[in-house]
């Protein structure tokens, strides 16, 4: 499939080289990844658009409209303020999104940068880092999360490196042992022989090689970065409300449950439709990166 | 295995010494100090110097940590800013219930995702997709859901609209079948979170066991198929399964802190919500190095349970 010809009519032909596409066409063809979408971009347009939608904005009050059960005029229905929880619920999803992808990039980008360090030099820095990443690993990661938070304050940024430093050890981890194993391959002492610069080794030899399982673990970090805010959220100790972050949707809801229980119960099912989603995101880009499981 | 053990035990020892430094450290680094933080606005700055020459903290950063490391040593971890009592007093008090619910979870985690994982594994052995992919699907979904919505869920369905247990209401220790009845939800809500995990490695590590040649022996010389499957495939297959038990132990504690602020259990998740909501940093500190305590202390038992029944495993 990698080259196409098509002829044009002064009788010359241009090449397209469709193998510069070959991952993306083969990540659209796999079936995990096409559910996921299915679930993810409308989700996504929903919204990005919410404003333009006929609802009521997130903050919106209506004291004619209090605790009103899901309806086609109120959706997911809405609380004892009359605000529309499905408003609500896609401004929350909004803020997890941003908090999950801001996670899984700052994950990425030192777990990739202190991990490629630590597997390719060894030594000094591989065992500090290691001890290091020991202590971090030593604390369960909502509580890890709730200990920072006690530190740094709530709201959006401490939340987001609160979480992110439960996960970067993770990454440093799994980057660290993959470029360990990598370096002693003959191909790097192949491209040693010829004098290649450490930069180079790492750049074009270690980190392509290594990229795509950080992806996966990426996409599955943000899935629990969205669940551990949403927790956080829910104790009053993440997102501060009046924001309508999902953990915040959820703990307003908890004393209604009995009157109304669509406060709490519909966004959270949302943030599981959300989690397992990026979860098949994950586990398609597995399948696909992975030449093992290539047919 | 002594020598591993106590190399072992060193290591243990670094991480946490490590996880005290890193809290203590971190816990200064907060703007004001405790002091301003119990008294307020309402102490003349004479008074304050006074109380933070009594807690120690007039002196350097360092004497403080040595301080601090000694009063840890002597399990002497000060008094809760808001009532007085000693941390250490309400710790124990609270550890009963949080350890109930983790046994109780632990227990009925097993006793429902090993049976599961088996058959998902027997099935697929034989040639069964179907039950297979079933049990893997909803050991997935039960997985990925937030531990706070499903309690609020159970909640809804299992004590306000059935009302076959009590939603809030006294938990004591002494009264054994009431405690039950208070954390059967808690229990059932961490274990759908845990089933998936443990169900999923019961799966891969009997499949694989069920492909050896010592059991396709075993059913050669005419056993039954559940002979194999207990006297051969799940004994070979427990020793992955147990260290999974200990390496999900941390999202164990995750899910406690969660469920016992929602179920209203005075456990030392509740402790932390409420240190953490009254401000009370003494009591945030003690409870996250305690429970990095617990969680290294586990991951420290299942390395050695592993090392020491595998029998393939070298010194």
């Amino acid at each position: 499939m990698a080259h196409f010809s098509i002829p044009l009519p002064a009788r010359r032909t241009v090449s397209i080289d469709l193998s510069r596409f070959n991952g993306i066409v083969r990540l659209l063809a796999n079936r995990r990844v096409q559910l996921a979408l299915m679930i993810l971009v409308p989700i996504l347009l929903l919204t990005t658009f919410r404003s333009v939608l006929p609802i009521a904005g997130p903050l919106e009050t209506n004291l004619r409209a209090m605790t009103k059960a899901p309806s086609l005029e109120h959706l997911f229905g809405t609380d004892r303020m009359g605000r529309d929880i499905f408003s609500r619920t896609l401004a929350g999803i909004q803020i997890s999104m941003f908090v999950g992808f801001a996670v899984a990039l700052l994950s990425l980008i030192v777990g990739l940068v202190v991990g490629t360090l630590a597997g390719f030099f060894g030594g000094a820095i591989d065992r500090v880092m290691m001890t290091i990443t020991d202590i971090f690993l030593a604390f369960p990661s909502l509580l890890l999360a709730i200990g920072l938070v006690s530190v740094m304050g709530t709201g959006m940024l401490p939340v987001v490196l609160a979480i992110s430093l439960s996960d970067v050890p993770r990454f440093i981890r799994l980057q660290r042992s993959m470029a360990l194993s990598l370096r002693s391959r003959a191909y790097i002492d192949a491209a040693r022989t010829v004098k290649a610069s450490h930069l180079w080794l790492m750049t074009r030899h270690i980190v392509p090689n290594t990229i795509a399982s950080l992806l996966v673990a990426a996409s599955i970090a943000a899935a629990n970065a969205i669940l551990v805010e949403a927790g956080l959220s829910f104790l009053g100790l993440g997102i501060m409300p009046p924001a309508p972050s999902l953990g915040n949707l959820i703990r307003d809801g908890q004393s209604y449950l009995e009157q109304a229980w669509w406060i709490s119960t519909l966004p959270g099912a949302v943030i599981l439709l959300i989690a397992i989603s990026l979860h098949f995101l994950s586990d398609g880009i597995r399948q696909v990166l992975d030449p093992r499981s290539r047919k | 295995m002594l020598v591993y053990s106590l190399k072992r035990f060193a290591q243990l020892f670094t991480t946490v010494l490590g996880v005290v430094t890193l809290v203590f450290f971190t816990m200064r680094m907060i703007p004001g100090d405790p002091i301003s933080a119990i008294a307020g606005d309402n102490l003349s700055g004479e008074a304050l110097d006074r109380m933070r020459s009594q807690m120690g903290l007039d002196a350097p950063l360092f004497v403080q940590y040595l301080n601090y490391l000694g009063h840890l040593a002597t399990f002497d971890f000060g008094n809760t800013v808001t009532t007085k009592l000693p941390i250490i007093g309400l710790i124990l008090g609270a550890l009963p219930v949080t350890v109930s619910i983790a046994v109780g979870t632990i227990v009925l985690t097993v006793l429902i995702s090993i049976p599961l994982g088996t058959l998902a594994a027997f099935t697929a052995h034989k040639g069964h997709r179907m039950l297979d992919n079933a049990i893997t699907g909803v050991a997935m979904v039960l997985d990925l859901m937030p531990s706070f919505w499903t309690s609020l869920v159970c909640l809804l369905i299992f004590s306000l609209t059935l009302g076959w247990f009590p939603a809030s209401g006294t938990v004591s220790i002494d009264d054994p079948a009431h405690l039950l009845r208070r954390i059967a939800l808690p229990v059932l809500v961490l274990s759908m979170a845990q089933v998936a995990t443990l169900a999923r490695i019961t799966r891969t590590s009997v499949l694989e066991v069920l492909s050896e040649d010592y059991v396709r022996t075993a059913r050669s010389m005419g056993w039954s198929e559940l002979r194999v499957l207990f006297r051969h495939a799940l004994k070979n297959a427990a020793l992955p399964i147990v260290t999974v038990i200990g390496l999900s132990f941390g999202n164990l504690l995750n899910g406690t802190v969660i469920v016992e602020f929602i179920f209203t259990l005075p456990g030392i998740g509740n402790l932390l919500v409420g240190g953490m909501n009254s401000r009370d940093y003494q009591m945030v500190q003690t409870l996250i190095v305690f429970y990095a305590l617990i969680f290294v202390a586990i991951n420290f038992a299942t390395d050695l349970i592993y090392r020491v029944f595998d029998p393939r495993v070298q010194f």
